[in-house]
């Protein structure tokens, strides 16, 4: 009953590539990888791979919104939705508190991005906390649209308060100042995305610890069989929980960053499209897949920047590449590997 | 000398207007091997279902080692010392059977997020354990050799033994089968029975539901039957063998009827 | 928070809510009975109900030549192109509801895929349904001909009895009441209930699974129609997004009534429609859509089954 299915797969290509190198190789690998990604902000100005200049918004800006901050928000929403398997259709609300956050406590206290970072943090964790103690007793489908509704509820809040000024959003919200010798202005976008990539990098070495230990086993049974995992001994309740809290400290980090670059921020960004978004880059590239998530999300992001015609009916394409991908190819561009390492083996 | 280490009390369980069990009494022995027994739809799995906290008992009592167990989550069913496998093969079909066996070993470890992913000693420790424990528990049931193999690619047979290698992971006291020989050919019964009370020669309790006769007569201390939700007899297995009402429940028929 | 206005308007704000709960349930309809068979959630069904606004519209102004501006009709004329609007909606939705069968579910079904694949598939048929309109349209919203002179025709204790507002609340009743009879006499209709029990058994029966799927989301889509219909006679106008808070309204009606339950639907549409009118008046309009999510989470917390209907079912061992 083995199966034979001799389809290409590159995911599995380059896992059994993988394992078959000693430790230094892996690091070297990974180093240059790293590398390479950090050089990104200067392709577009480097002849052989000027193509990828994008007409409207500057390339290295483009890197860091949409690219990097969806690559991140997707590997947030991978956790809930790809290892756990809950369906989160609201996730934008902790982008949104993320944001916030850093809108009201900056020009309202004046503190800066990295103080307020850690409290973003934890008010998108703890909006995880409440939603999902309710949410997630319940079934998958309603499970999803209530967090749709949470989703919605957050920006109508927004649209409503005073203190969050409202339709017409907040001002004036001040860069990051400089950490490392790099100052965050705005004529320096390459400086906003290696913080991001610092976070990606961040947020990858994360997921990996959890996925090969205890935490990693349990979301995964839970997504395969829920009832049997909780009758193997697995605490579903706190184990879903997790999943959502640690997703949306992902999603609250990214909003604060966010905010901090556009300076300012208004409901309007925080649509129910945005939740969208992010879930056809998870899907697109792989439900559960880490690697699959980040180029699947980077092609989703760039794509419309680069091709005008896209752009324009950005939505539309994603809608259609999620009945797509469903029908067609529900595993994503790059499937979640067949034979996913849950335990420690081996030298790394 | 005998302790009573599972109970049921008068369990009843009505759904709307269908009554799945109808006062169900009995108890386990500690160090028995149980069989619980009767014609399709008896309720048999729904007393496993009540005892793992799946269903909630209309009216009545479960007591695990003397102390009540309704109520409980399935997880927490678990952690207090039950754990069962499934009329129909239930395995985490993605997962190797390794880490399926390991993911059962993870309930009694104090690892949690936070320990995982700094990667305490502690969780070290525990992942080593857990993982070599696994392995054991794989060599118990004679799949070893499998253990890297992804569950859903295993053979009828060694899905079977794996079912039972997962729920040993979770160190329990009892030991819930529920038809764990359903589709062995007899050669296959016969090892099963074989390991079935090498497990019970290890410390364990066994309450077992099955349909083949042989195999109960052969290893059973004691049977219990079932017949629309009610229990129906409760003795050594070859005096149930041979309970005139028994032979009707099965048959149909009254034992003399000709 | 202006409390006053319970004992103010009372009747009006009363009527007011029976009207539009009753939009509700006809919506309501396209997800609970979608539920019953399939149990998943119909999520296009909201852009079903977009499409039918404007449909509605196409056919009074394109096909039946009244353009925006036109005076009121009378007498046959009247009847007659609010006839042909009426059937033009539930015919148009009711296709669109069957194609989104096709292209949403049938497949990933036939597959045995996983509910979240069925689920994020029939998300991006809404969301491509609801942009394609969007470009369409230009973000722009439509204005339908007032074909029904709106007039009064008597108030009774601040309460407007207006002939839409009657025609709103006569016709859902009597489509309730046709589909009751149809669903429990007809022998479509207990393919469907036999169905809604059991896929497997009804498989067994001999019942053409694919074809009582087919059945279910075309009548959704006729009573999500006339739903439409009845909408864009009332409020004369829609845009593209319309169907996204009539949506969760809906969905949110069906299950209080019990998803699943066709009497639930209409009797939760009715218990939605008063308390969000009740509430808008209160707390202010611009708090609609959160107190209808409120009351959805909360129905789902304490009372999952609905007023009337079947259990969510949270395990299933």
């Amino acid at each position: 009953m083995a199966n034979l299915k001799s389809r290409f797969n590159l995911r599995d290509f380059g896992a059994n590539l993988w394992e078959g190198w000693n430790r230094q190789t892996r690091v070297t690998f990974t180093l240059v990888l790293i590398g390479l990604v950090a050089l990104l902000p200067f392709a577009a100005s480097w002849g052989p791979t000027s193509f990828l200049n994008t007409p409207i918004t500057s390339f290295e800006n483009v890197l860091v919104y949409p690219v990097g901050m969806f690559v991140l928000m997707a590997l947030g929403l991978n956790i809930v939705v790809g290892k756990s398997g809950l369906l989160d259709l609201g996730y934008v609300a902790f982008f949104a508190i993320g944001a916030y956050t850093q809108a009201i406590m900056s020009t309202t206290l004046g503190w800066n991005t990295w103080e307020v970072l850690p409290f973003g943090i934890a008010f998108a964790m703890v909006a995880g906390v409440m939603l999902g103690l309710p949410a997630l007793r319940l079934r998958g489908d309603y499970l999803a649209i209530i967090t749709l509704g949470f989703g919605e509820i957050i920006r109508i809040v927004a649209l409503n308060l005073k203190i969050t000024k409202g339709p017409d959003g907040i001002p004036g919200i001040p860069n990051p100042p400089a950490i490392l010798g790099l100052d965050f202005s705005l004529e320096n976008p390459s400086h906003y995305f290696w913080l991001v990539l610092g976070m990606i990098l961040l947020v990858i070495w994360m997921i990996r610890r959890f996925t090969i230990r205890r935490p990693g086993r349990a979301w995964e049974a839970i997504r395969q069989d829920e009832d049997v995992a909780s009758l193997m001994g697995v605490n579903t309740l706190i184990y879903k929980l997790w999943s959502f809290v640690i997703g949306g400290a992902v999603g609250g980090a990214a909003g604060v960053l966010y905010a901090s670059k556009t300076m300012v921020i208004s409901p309007d960004m925080f649509k129910f499209e945005v939740s969208i978004l992010i879930l056809g880059c998870v899907v697109f590239g792989g439900i559960g897949n880490i690697w699959g998530v980040v180029v699947g999300a980077s092609i989703l992001a760039y794509l419309p920047e680069r091709i005008r015609f896209i752009s324009d009916a950005r939505q539309l394409v994603f809608g259609a590449v999620l009945i797509l991908m469903m029908n067609l190819r529900p595993d994503g561009l790059l499937p979640r590997k067949k034979r996913e390492k849950l335990t420690k083996r081996g030298s790394l | 000398m005998s302790e009573k280490v599972l109970e049921l009390k008068q369990v009843t369980i009505k759904f709307g207007g269908v009554t799945a069990l109808d006062s169900v009494d009995f108890h386990v022995n500690r160090g028995e091997i149980c069989a619980l027994i009767g014609p399709n739809g008896a309720g048999k799995t729904t007393v496993f279902n009540v005892i793992t906290g799946v269903y909630p008992a209309t009216s009545g009592e479960i007591l695990f080692k003397e102390k009540s167990i309704l109520g409980l989550k399935k997880h927490q069913v678990t952690k207090t010392g039950l754990a069962r496998t499934f009329q129909n093969v239930r395995l985490f079909g993605e997962m190797t059977a390794l880490d399926n066996v390991i993911v059962a070993t993870d309930v009694h470890k104090r690892t949690g997020l936070v320990r995982a992913l700094f990667g305490t000693p502690l969780n070290r420790r525990e992942e080593r354990s857990g993982s070599e424990r696994a392995h054991e528990l794989l060599k118990l049931v004679g799949i070893d050799h499998r253990s890297d193999q992804l569950a859903k690619n295993l053979p009828y047979g060694d899905q079977r033994r794996l079912e039972i290698a997962r729920a040993l992971g979770t160190e329990p006291e009892v030991l819930l089968l529920d038809e764990p020989a359903a589709g062995f050919n007899p050669a296959e019964k016969a090892e099963l029975a074989d390991l079935i009370k090498k497990i019970r020669d290890t410390g364990y309790t066994i309450l077992l539901i099955e349909h083949d006769m042989s195999l109960i007569m052969g290893i059973s201390d004691r049977v219990v039957v079932l017949d629309f939700g009610q229990k129906i007899a409760d003795d050594l297995p070859t005096i149930v063998q041979n309970d005139p009402r028994v032979i009707e429940a099965y048959l149909g028929v009254p034992a003399d009827a000709s | 928070m202006n409390f006053e206005v319970i004992t103010s308007q009372f009747w009006s704000l009363a009527l007011q809510g029976l009207a539009l709960g009753l939009i509700y349930s006809l919506v309501a309809l396209g997800y609970t009975m979608v539920y019953g068979v399939l149990r998943l959630i119909n999520f296009a069904n909201s852009e079903v109900f977009m499409f039918g606004t404007f449909a509605t519209l196409w056919v009074e102004v394109n096909l039946l030549g009244n353009p925006v501006a036109t005076q009121p009709l009378h007498g046959f004329k009247l009847v007659g192109h609010l006839v042909l609007a009426l059937v033009g909606s539930m015919i148009a939705c009711a296709l669109l509801a069957v194609l989104v069968e096709l292209v949403a579910y049938r497949r990933l079904r036939a597959r045995g895929a996983s509910r979240l694949s069925s689920l994020i598939s029939a998300i991006g048929v809404s969301i491509f349904l609801l942009e394609a309109m969007r470009i369409f349209t230009n973000s722009r919203p439509k204005t339908a001909p007032r074909l029904l002179e709106k007039w009064t025709f008597g108030e009774v204790a601040g309460a407007n009895f207006r002939i839409d507002t009657m025609l709103v609340i006569v016709a859902p009743i009597l489509i309730f009441i046709l589909l009751d009879r149809f669903v429990n006499l007809s022998r479509f209709g207990k393919a469907i209930r036999a169905v809604s029990l059991s896929e497997e058994n009804s498989k067994l029966m001999g019942i053409n699974i694919n074809k009582v799927v087919t059945l279910t989301f075309m009548i959704g889509g006729l009573t999500t129609g006339a739903a439409a219909f009845l909408y864009t006679t009332v409020y004369e106008n829609t845009v593209f997004n319309v169907g996204f808070t009539m949506g969760i309204a809906a969905f949110t009606a069906a299950i209080m009534g019990g998803i699943g339950n066709i009497r639930g639907a209409f009797f939760g549409g009715l218990a939605l429609g008063m308390v969000e009118q009740f509430a808008s008046a209160i707390l202010g309009s611009q708090w609609k859509a959160v107190t209808v999510f409120v009351i959805l989470v909360t129905v789902l917390l304490f009372r999952p089954n609905g007023l009337f209907g079947e259990a969510v079912q949270q395990t299933r061992t």
